[in-house]
């Protein structure tokens, strides 16, 4: 249970970048996990697959629901990167804050798109392999090493507007 | 074969995970090391990896397995009042709890015991440090003494018991040495061994009742011991 909870509270963390909205959607994983155990085949692959696989669907479901949030926050979103491309060398203060290069990292990738995001998190940060990670999010093998490449890309683009420069 | 930039982009994973054939992957070096736009890209995707691989998996906060327990399972019962004291007392007379308290007590009574400390006629000067430290220091060296006299004591009768074997021992293998001679191998002239045997035997038992005299002067409550 306690490792379950770890990995989907983590995985939800990951996506949102936000420690209320990963308890409360890791909290509708295991209600929904709960509600539908009887539809659970292990022929569908391992069990922990299966979970994430109801994580991912639920936080797509978020992200839909604060899309119109986030639009209206868009404008507002946009002024600090702006700025911190401009003047990141003089704002110390504003680098400290972001922490170190984990908590960028971190910064970085809730800018991704969805379908970028939830495939690095799955290869990178859960280390899951290309079977299991075409098993969540249900689409070939190709497409899941595109998205994962393309969203690697993009996230050392993000990370080089952010400051971050590679050592 | 030369790689255009849009080909690094694509097998650039590829490369990192070790995927591309040896020629491709020095194909791909090659336009790497010389393209002034891939290399610092190649560079901070592998640090961007390198740090997410070894980024750890987040503590999940404490109350979140309880919470989702209230969802699943349902809100536990808060028992309150009468009922919830009711329940404690129950609890104390579950055998677990019988089973912790006894081994407690037992516990406790030992270093009790081993402190000196008199059960039937307690002192509060019994508790000074330097009394606890004098008695227990006096408890030890009384049960090294014992222990070692225990020791000894049954050195000795284990002495006695296997002197006493081995003389039972001689006394009966002597006859079975002089039956057969004298039955298969009587010489003409040669009179009874029993009439030579008999002095043998009485020095034996002569000699087995000073030893058992001399442990016996040694020590004479373990000589009635073994007696019994």
């Amino acid at each position: 249970m306690r490792r379950h909870t770890r990995r989907v509270y983590s995985v939800c963390y990951r996506f949102v970048g936000n420690r209320t909205e990963a308890e409360d959607i890791s909290q509708e994983v295991f209600l929904r996990v709960y509600r539908t155990l009887a539809s659970y085949r292990s022929a569908h692959g391992g069990f922990a697959t299966w979970m994430t696989s109801v994580t991912r669907n639920l936080l797509i479901d978020h992200y839909r629901r604060t899309k119109r949030d986030r639009l209206t926050d868009s404008l507002d979103d946009a002024m600090p990167v702006v700025e911190s491309k401009e003047s990141s060398a003089r704002r110390p203060d504003q680098q400290a804050l972001l922490g170190e290069l984990g908590g960028q990292v971190q910064s970085a990738l809730t800018r991704l798109s969805p379908e970028l995001r939830e495939a690095v998190i799955l290869r990178d940060l859960q280390q899951l392999e290309y079977a299991e990670i075409r098993q969540v999010l249900g689409v070939p093998e190709g497409t899941v090493k595109s998205r994962i490449n393309r969203g690697r890309i993009e996230l050392a683009r993000i990370l080089q507007q952010m400051g971050v420069r590679p050592s | 074969m030369t790689w255009t930039c849009d080909q690094i982009e694509a097998r650039l994973s590829d490369y990192l995970e070790g995927l591309l054939p040896a020629a491709d992957a020095t194909e791909f070096e090659r336009h790497v090391k010389d393209c002034p736009d891939c290399a610092p890209l190649v560079a901070s995707v592998k640090r961007v990896v390198g740090e997410m691989r070894s980024m750890e998996s987040l503590e999940a906060p404490p109350g979140l397995i309880y919470k989702i327990l209230d969802q699943t399972l349902g809100r536990r019962e808060q028992v309150t009042g009468w009922q919830g004291l009711w329940n404690f007392v129950r609890g104390l007379g579950t055998p677990k709890f019988a089973y912790g308290a006894a081994s407690v007590m037992a516990t406790c009574f030992i270093v009790l015991s081993a402190s000196g400390l008199s059960l039937r006629k307690p002192k509060l000067a019994d508790l000074h440090p330097a009394s606890v430290y004098r008695n227990v220091d006096r408890q030890a060296h009384l049960a090294y003494a014992r222990s070692v006299k225990y020791v000894s004591d049954l050195r000795v009768v284990y002495e006695i018991q296997s002197r006493l074997r081995q003389d039972e021992n001689q006394l009966q293998v002597a006859p079975e040495e002089h039956a057969p001679n004298g039955t298969t191998e009587k010489k003409p002239g040669q009179g009874d061994d029993q009439t030579h045997a008999q002095p043998n035997q009485q020095n034996r038992a002569n000699e087995l009742a000073r030893q058992v005299q001399l442990l016996a002067a040694e020590c004479p409550l373990m000589l009635e011991r073994s007696l019994r």
